[in-house]
């Protein structure tokens, strides 16, 4: 299996040719779930929230490919909507996190003394609690909902990042084509935002792979305990939660948003492995 | 020379702390007159390098640096605030370095990377920049320049990156060019193609180059003038013919005995090198710092205030025992 990625400038073509079955299996896997959420709206064939009692409970069938819920709400089309929600909350709130922390990773490790210690405290601090614990503690003070699930990862996560960007920018700030940039008279925000940055992102972007997961996870998770997404909105979280009660006569009401939410988990590690573990050949043609 | 665009009077830079100051340069003077090529030579460690960046005020964290001028075209160098600084790291000198493996941002296409220092200091809007960097890729001697405007460092070969590096530094046309071991890390005929661009461009932007080597050959090649350092001293400065013909310092002498010569091709002759290692940075308290590897050195020699004297037009030398002609 291949995938070839070709950027092509006026004049030169490079050629990106990954072989490898868990980068193709991964991008597979999050290229449809991410466009089923994407096309939610095209896709459903129910409005997410309609309440139909009188076919309540149904198992998965041609009318209901996922069956419907305790109130006859079409679990396929919650599932599209819950998917559509969580995929953009949760590249949201990693990518805000991997840009906060970057930024005041670099500034730390660039200028280092005074300022580095106090950052170096403050990440220290958001590193040293328990993720969830803190997460809880923002939900408790901007109350329940996803804005709030939202708030207090970004809150959380840049921290991790921070200290990654960090790492690298003490070793980035020796390489002579940062002396360079100062020899020639460069501005220090220009020598810290262009030339450093792009060179100390990588890791970070790579470490985010990760991150997406576990966010997508704690997203869930607060949904489930009724902390997240609110009713009667879809969330794969909150699906989840209100098939709890019917697990036995109503297994996939909790089954099916539960097993896309590990296939979004295992096509985003695969990608993050694929691309760590592949061969990147490159050609210049 | 009539015009002297850069002159150093009696510059010291020292690392650490009060007691445990250790001095790395120890009072160098030098100067570089307006389109000339002056050359520093010497071994690992005499200070050559630290010289050079105390034009633009340059050192590695901790160092300081104190010297009774730095003059660049009569403005103390040591007096410039912030932004004149850069102004003049931007406008007056331009650097290129040893490694031109690493001196290129590995993230940006090297034609970006010209065309961001004439955008950023020279002024020029983004189609000009492109313009003129296309044509400093010509110049400084690149093939089919519009290919290799997006061509990324790691795509360049050693001697093409440093020619691109040499783009960057004489984008601005700047009056002093630095060149630290900038062909050092080049193989002999990309070393000597570096060199010939070195020397044709100063003709043609008129500009002075501090050429800084540890292979003589490299500077009598391309210099007018060479300043010999030895432990953070300049211990013989003169016309390149006349130190070469006529060394002065013993220590010139021990390192032009040191290289070989095309009739000693294929024979068996050992050249003894110079005994000893050089002193390391705190060591030299007080006399000559090549004492203890000068096969001259008397008693005297430890406890001498390090002067220059002139030994003949426009050549100095810190040692006061005077030598027989040729080496």
């Amino acid at each position: 299996m291949s995938d070839t990625f070709t950027t092509t400038s006026r004049t030169t073509r490079f050629r990106f040719r990954i072989r490898n079955w868990e980068l193709s299996l991964g991008v597979a896997m999050l290229g449809i779930i991410v466009i089923a959420g994407l096309f939610a709206p095209l896709l459903a064939p129910y409005p997410p929230n309609q309440i139909d009692i009188l076919h309540s409970l149904q198992a998965p069938s041609f009318s209901h490919l996922m069956g419907t819920d305790f109130v006859g709400r079409d679990v396929f089309s919650r599932v599209l909507y819950g998917v559509r929600i969580d995929v953009f909350v949760v590249a949201l709130i990693t990518y805000a996190g991997l840009v906060i922390g970057v930024i005041i990773g670099t500034v730390a490790g660039y200028f280092g003394g005074w300022l580095d210690a106090i950052i170096g405290r403050v990440t220290d601090t958001v590193v040293s609690f328990p993720f969830i614990v803190l997460v809880l503690a923002v939900v408790a003070i901007v109350g329940p909902g996803l804005k709030g699930v939202a708030i207090g990862i970004v809150l959380v996560g840049w921290a991790l990042y921070s200290r990654l960007a960090r790492s690298e920018m003490l070793a980035m700030r020796e390489q002579p084509f940062m002396l360079a940039t100062r020899a020639l008279g460069y501005s220090t925000p220009r020598a810290i935002f262009r030339h450093a940055l792009p060179n100390l992102v990588r890791s970070s972007l790579v470490y985010s792979t990760v991150d997406v997961v576990v966010n997508m996870l704690v997203l869930a998770g607060m949904s489930y305990l009724g902390l997240g997404q609110q009713a009667p909105g879809a969330d794969l979280g909150s699906i989840i939660a209100s098939g709890q009660g019917y697990l036995l006569t109503a297994w996939w009401i909790t089954t099916i948003p539960g097993t896309v939410l590990v296939l979004f988990g295992i096509g985003v590690s695969m990608i993050g492995d694929g691309l760590t573990r592949g061969e990147l050949s490159m050609a210049t043609v | 020379m009539s015009d002297i665009l850069l002159r150093i009077e009696n510059l010291r830079i020292s690392f650490g702390k009060d007691d445990r100051r250790v001095a790395a340069v120890n009072g160098v003077s030098l100067e570089v007159g307006s389109g000339e090529v002056v050359g520093l030579v010497g071994e690992s460690g005499s200070g050559k390098s630290l010289t050079c960046r105390s034009v633009i005020r340059l050192l590695p964290p901790g160092g300081e640096m104190t010297a009774n001028r730095v003059l660049f075209e009569g403005v103390d160098v040591q007096s410039l605030d912030r932004d004149a600084l850069r102004a003049h790291r931007a406008h007056n000198v331009g650097m290129i370095f040893q490694d031109p493996f690493s001196c290129l941002d590995p993230t940006k296409r090297i034609g970006e990377q010209i065309a961001e220092t004439l955008r950023v200091n020279v002024g020029l809007d983004r189609e000009a920049a492109k313009v003129q960097a296309l044509s400093l890729l010509e110049d400084v001697g690149i093939s089919s320049p519009e290919r290799r405007y997006l061509a990324y460092p790691h795509e360049l070969s050693g001697g093409m990156r440093q020619r691109v590096m040499i783009a960057i530094a004489v984008a601005t046309k700047p009056k002093l060019l630095i060149a630290d071991e900038a062909t050092t890390a080049l193989d002999v005929t990309t070393q000597a193609q570096i060199l010939d661009l070195i020397v044709r461009l100063r003709r043609e932007i008129g500009m002075s180059v501090l050429l800084v080597s540890h292979d003589f050959g490299v500077i009598a090649q391309v210099c007018d003038r060479v300043a010999v350092m030895y432990g953070g001293y300049v211990v013989e400065f003169g016309p390149v013919a006349d130190i070469c013909n006529r060394p002065q310092h013993p220590y010139t002498r021990a390192l032009l005995d040191s290289i070989p010569t095309i009739e000693s091709a294929g024979q068996r002759i050992r050249r003894d090198g110079i005994p000893g290692q050089p002193p390391s940075l705190g060591e030299i308290e007080q006399g000559c710092p090549f004492v203890n590897r000068c096969s001259y050195a008397s008693d005297a020699c430890r406890t001498l205030e390090l002067s220059m004297r002139e030994v003949g037009p426009g050549h100095t030398s810190a040692c006061p025992v005077t030598i027989g002609s040729g080496s």
